[in-house]
């Protein structure tokens, strides 16, 4: 145990490293459970010690790593604020659904100098529960009865550049929704707080 | 690991999606609740719903049963057993499913098809609901009905019914629309699928042998062992096939078989049309889930025993069922199941043999349907809901709607009375500014105030300001008013104390018409301080209400104990056992009623009855109540002006001083008569007291009423009683009775049972009751009786009609009586046969159980003053023979809320051979009724008053019941009603009117033909 230890410092790069998977998997854990696309094109990978949900579809693969390369760059510079993933259902655009993650950065790390502590393992176990409890927001989450679309907004600071095919936009919050928070993970650089939000039943 | 607000997840499993998603605080808190044993807070909900289901009033019952299962579904995220969910969907769509305003609501549709999820065969409710027009022009109705049958690879079916539901352009059409486009897309893209990956792509887990769930392994083979394996045939639902035919209901192929491959091109010639979706007529709902099997309760004996030999002759007449049959249009001539084929399935999972396959539809049939049945409890109160209610939580629940409405409504009045208040005062204020710039021109206008003073007052609070000024300033200056005028100050303070006011006023009236001298209200109002000591007696009688026996006579109490303790050692006939300790509970007992400060006084002649006398001048209320008690009207006559005087101190305090001189004088005669009387005649004078006890208990009960002589019906003459003889006439009121039939009551009672002067055909008659006391005493139960006992009280009591109060006496008057008593029944030879016997047996039980229940002894149970009830002669169908009598006399009845101590002993009963005999002192006053029944009912069967013996601790009549009578009924009768201090007195009562009611029931003929007989006679 005592060899490792060096080995279990985790660096900026690393974290961003980390938290950029994780939103790829998580991402697509959401498009799965959601059914916003078809269940079969999804094929099953191993991560987290967990069986994962992973697209085929190659312009959604596409879209996502571009996407994930560039949140990677600026966690790097810790830049992000919030990554929402938002659900909409296509026949009228009404926004159903809100996952939000708010990401925290330690902005005092500048390079890869700083080695913090924390061992990938229990980074791990926290990044497993988190997207466990993605899974398990079916027990509440109402039904997706039309089509839906999705679309990723990333809040950063004003001061960063808005790269090509980016555009702004607005917050797209759900009316009249009922929010539920989930559970966090952070790798002592950057923390990601999770939130779903979902539009209120009526009762 | 586990973190608060977490309970969600670590539940996942348990919690069923809902379509519409779920609260998450709801889910939390159930989760959380979860753990602890009663979910209290979900309960409390249930329960609340399960109340306004029962106690809605509004228009839209549904709504009621949409919260509840809204709620429902939210507050049983697991669903199961726990959860009400089912049979309270099931509940709701039965309820309403004949009330064709809801047909169109989308409310009732979505409640449906919630409900449509727990079935088996949900299609069958979708078509019934089609079929009966329940929201067939809603979308979700053709939605949810498609995905049905696309989930059971019907598509040509789901297909038609969404073109069925667009046809009919329901709401929202284009989300109808939606869901048929994608359903064809994934159909075309199922088909598509299907074709390129070719037929032989057959499942290959279908092909793969299974065996039969639920089935024991038995061998098969002779050389190797080999478990068999049956096939089953496809049931699970055949998706992902492309347009196939109907799936086929589970089959059993025979394992040789092969496998037959079904080929879609070919189609089936049945099945091509249109499904006839609304031809199948649905005469009731379809079940929820195949209940053929689920027996009902019921007798046992109704039924025939299975063996003997089936005549059909003997079975009832069947009646068409309610439902309709339905016949799935797959199920071809399959009577026999193939199961019997193979021997293998033989022990575990039998089939049905088609003979026993009938029973549960002749069952049904069998059912009797033209049996009707009225339900005389609110049956839908308390099946209403999902759990039953009882009937007490029912009442209750009234109960607190009405509590609730009172408080309300108190509320509000208070809050009006308070604005008013302030109205008033602030008017007072403008006007007490504006000095007298408004005057009687204001007043003018008003509306001419009437004659009554009170309308006068009311007007004159809100209008005359002249005088609310000089009220409230209080100067009373003492201007040229003119006397109508000068009695409206006083009337404006009463006003303010409003919740009093009529009660004052009431207690003025009184107060004036007993004074003598008559003084005219004006000049009485006028005068301050005769105002105030009107006031004065009115607090005094509150205070007696609440404690009948006031406080300061208990410091006297030691010495009375003492004195009757001895005093009862010296009486041998009254007290069985004198070492008993219960005598001295006894004494307690009699120690606290006010009648037993006479004995006291009568024994201790020495005690200068001087002494006690300042302390009654300190209270000279209770005095009053004392010092009447003290007085029996039969001691002497100097007492009974002592009473006289004790009446006009009640109304004014002023001659207090008066009344104490005179009770000393009293007191004093006391105890000269005391020494003139011999031992002897105090032995029996103290005999007599406690007959002489009750009646005198009974005025002093009432003097601590003052209400009831306000009482309209009550009318007070100044005079004395008229003599009243018999067959002379009589002149009460405006009316004269020819007095007739002259009934001893007792010493002080009489009653005549007279036709009034102009004689009424139709055999009724008036009833006087002349009582020598003037306490309204009957007046006072007959009032106590109709109030608790409401609607009971016609059927078995006569309201006086006036009731006339004179200073000697009282007279109650009864109108339409009937000609009848039970004395004239009893004289006649012939009349007294075993059923009228039963019949009058059963009327008396239930005349004393009603009495009893109002918490009233009547003492004394006669048979001339229970007259029979001129309804029983009209012998319609519906009549009622629990009502025969109509009682008059009260005169030695006790009420016993207002006096509980009284015992047994002090009933005139106690006075008889068998009462001497059977009560005792632990005798309780309800047993008195009690053996005056066993009495009228001896007196009935034998023609002679009751007479008992002691057997074994058991009591019993000495004579033998007649041989023609039903010797073991009243046997029985007697015996319980004798021994009835073992059990309580209410028990016995409702024992033996349920042991004769059943005999009753059967000559019910009979007496029917005695009563016509009777009539005729009459």
């Amino acid at each position: 145990m005592a060899a490792q230890v060096t080995k279990e410092g985790i660096t900026l790069k690393g974290s961003a490293e980390i938290v950029s998977e994780f939103f790829y998997f998580g991402i697509n854990s959401i498009l799965y459970q959601r059914g916003i696309y078809p269940a079969e094109t999804f094929t099953r990978a191993q991560k987290y010690g967990l069986t994962l949900l992973v697209s085929t579809d190659p312009d959604l693969k596409n879209y996502l790593n571009t996407v994930v390369e560039q949140l990677k760059d600026w966690l790097y510079k810790c830049q992000v604020q919030k990554l929402v993933v938002v659900i909409t259902s296509i026949d009228n655009n009404e926004i159903l659904e809100r996952w939000q993650f708010d990401i925290e950065c330690d902005k005092s790390v500048k390079d890869d100098s700083i080695v913090r502590e924390k061992s990938p393992k229990v980074i791990q176990e926290e990044i497993r529960s988190v997207i466990r409890q993605i899974t398990a927001t079916v027990t509440f989450l109402p039904l997706l009865e039309t089509a839906c679309a999705f679309d990723l907004l990333i809040y950063t600071d004003k001061d960063s550049e808005v790269p090509e095919k980016w555009e702004e936009s607005g917050p797209q919050f759900v009316s009249n929704s009922e929010e539920v928070r989930l559970r966090f993970f952070t790798t002592t650089i950057h923390k990601v707080n999770s939130m779903v939000a979902y539009k209120k039943i009526d009762c | 690991m586990a973190q608060a607000g977490d309970e969600w997840e670590l539940s996942k499993e348990n919690v069923q999606p809902l379509r519409q998603g779920r609260a998450m605080s709801t889910l939390q808190e159930v989760l959380t609740q979860q753990d602890s044993a009663s979910h209290s807070a979900i309960q409390q909900k249930k329960q609340a719903f399960e109340l306004e289901l029962r106690f809605y009033t509004g228009d839209d019952p549904l709504d009621v049963w949409d919260r509840y299962i809204k709620w429902a579904e939210q507050a049983f995220p697991q669903g199961g057993k726990e959860s009400i969910l089912s049979p309270l969907l099931e509940r709701a769509v039965k309820i309403f499913h004949q009330e064709q305003k809801y047909y169109g609501d989308l409310r009732y549709l979505n409640i449906c098809l919630k409900f449509a999820r727990f079935c088996t065969e949900p299609v069958d409710l979708y078509s019934y609901l089609h079929s009966q027009g329940i929201g067939i022009l809603h979308a979700p109705l053709y939605i949810t009905w498609a995905e049905e049958y696309e989930a059971r690879g019907n598509y040509k079916k789901a297909d038609s019914i969404f073109q069925d539901g667009i046809q009919r352009r329901v709401e929202p059409l284009d989300k109808l629309e939606t869901h048929h486009k994608q359903f064809q897309a994934r159909v075309s893209r199922q088909i598509f699928q299907k074709i390129s990956d070719g037929d032989d792509a057959e499942d290959p887990e279908v092909i793969e042998p299974q065996r039969t769930s639920l089935v024991d392994l038995k061998t098969k083979g002779k050389n190797k062992v080999k478990a068999p394996i049956n096939r089953v045939g496809d049931a699970v639902k055949s998706r992902g096939l492309g347009l196939v035919a109907p799936s086929a209901p589970p089959q059993q192929v025979p394992s040789r078989s092969c496998f037959a491959v079904f080929d879609e091109n070919s189609g089936l010639p049945g099945i091509g049309g249109m499904p006839a979706a609304s031809v199948q007529p649905w005469a009731a709902l379809p079940p929820a889930r195949a209940k053929e099997n689920e027996q009902k309760a019921g007798t046992w004996n109704s039924r025939k025993p299975r063996n003997g030999h089936h005549s059909s002759s003997s079975e009832p007449p069947q009646s068409v069922p309610s439902f309709t049959p339905y016949v799935d249009e797959m199920a071809e001539q399959q009577t026999v199941t193939p199961c019997k084929i193979n021997p293998a399935v033989s022990s575990v999972l039998s089939a049905r043999k088609p003979g026993k396959e009938e029973d549960p539809l002749q069952r049904l049939q069998s059912n009797p349907q033209g049996k009707e049945e009225m339900v005389m409890y609110c049956k839908n109160k308390v099946y209403a809901g999902v759990e039953e209610f009882s009937l007490e939580e029912i009442r209750a629940e009234i109960y607190m709607a009405k509590i609730r409405k009172k408080r309300e409504e108190d509320l509000q009045a208070s809050a009006l009375r308070r604005l008013e208040m302030e109205r008033q005062i602030e008017e007072m204020e403008k006007k007490l500014k504006g000095g007298c710039v408004i005057n009687e021109g204001t007043a003018a206008e008003q509306p001419v105030p009437s004659g009554e003073p009170f309308r006068i007052y009311c007007d004159d609070e809100n209008q005359s300001p002249e005088r609310g000024i000089s009220n409230t300033q209080s100067t009373r200056n003492s201007e040229a008013e003119d006397p109508s005028a000068a009695s409206l100050p006083s009337s404006e303070i009463l006003l303010v104390n409003e919740n009093k006011l009529g009660s004052m006023v009431q207690s003025f009236t009184i107060f004036d018409e007993t004074c003598e001298a008559g003084p005219d209200i004006g000049s009485q109002n006028c005068m301050p301080p005769a105002k105030r000591l009107s006031l004065a007696p009115v607090s005094g009688t509150t205070i007696k209400q609440d404690a009948p026996l006031p406080d300061s006579l208990e410091d006297l109490e030691p010495l009375s104990e003492d004195a009757i303790v001895t005093g009862s050692d010296r009486n041998k006939t009254l007290f069985a056992d004198p070492e008993d300790t219960c005598d001295f509970m006894r004494a307690a007992q009699l120690a606290s009623t006010p009648f037993h400060k006479t004995k006291e006084e009568l024994e201790q002649s020495g005690t200068p009855g001087l002494e006690r006398m300042p302390l009654r001048e300190k209270t000279p209320v209770c005095e009053e109540s004392y010092r009447q008690v003290v007085g029996p009207k039969k001691l002497s006559p100097i007492l009974e002006a002592s009473q006289e005087d004790t009446r006009t101190s009640v109304s004014s305090v002023s001659s207090t001083s008066g009344s104490t001189s005179l009770s000393t004088t009293k007191t004093l005669i006391i105890q000269e008569k005391l020494d003139l009387v011999s031992g002897v005649y105090e032995q029996a004078l103290e005999e007599a007291s406690v007959i002489v006890g009750s009646s005198e208990l009974q005025r002093s009960l009432l003097e601590a009423l003052p209400e009831l002589l306000s009482s309209e019906a009550i009318i007070r003459e100044s005079g004395q009683i008229p003599v009243m003889k018999d067959q002379e006439e009589v002149q009460l009121g405006s009316e004269s009775y020819h007095l007739k039939g002259e009934i001893f009551l007792g010493e002080n009672s009489k009653m005549y049972l007279e036709a009034p002067a102009d004689c009424d055909p139709r055999g009724v008659r008036v009833a006087i009751k002349l009582d020598m006391r003037p306490v309204p005493w009957d007046f006072y139960i007959v009032q106590q009786l109709k109030e608790r006992l409401d609607v009971d009280f016609k059927d078995s009591f006569v309201e006086p009609s006036n009731c006339y109060l004179f200073q000697d006496g009282c007279i109650t008057l009864y109108k339409d009586v009937g000609v009848l008593s039970v004395q004239d029944l009893l004289q006649d030879p012939e009349a007294v046969l075993q059923h009228v016997t039963i019949l009058f047996a059963y009327n008396l039980l239930s005349l004393v159980e009603k009495l009893h229940t109002a918490e009233i002894v009547l003492g004394d149970l006669r048979p001339e003053t229970l007259l029979l009830d001129v309804g029983i002669f009209d012998l319609s169908p519906s009549i009622e023979m629990n009502n025969c009598f109509k009682l008059l006399d009260f005169s030695h009845s006790m009420d016993l809320r207002l006096c509980p101590t009284v015992t047994a002993r002090a009933f005139p009963i106690a006075q008889t051979e068998y009462g001497q005999q059977m009560i005792t002192a632990q005798t309780s006053p309800y047993q008195v009724d009690l053996l005056g029944i066993a009495n009228l009912v001896h007196l009935m069967i034998f023609k002679k008053p009751l007479q008992v013996q002691q057997n074994d601790c058991t009591w019993e009549i000495v004579q033998e019941v007649p041989t023609l009578w039903n010797g073991s009924l009243w046997n029985t009768f007697f015996s319980e009603i004798l021994n009835s201090s073992h059990g309580s007195p209410v028990e016995v009562l409702k024992g033996l009117k349920e042991k004769l009611a059943g005999i009753f029931d059967l000559c019910f003929g009979e007496i029917c033909s005695y009563l016509i007989e009777l009539e005729t006679r009459t």
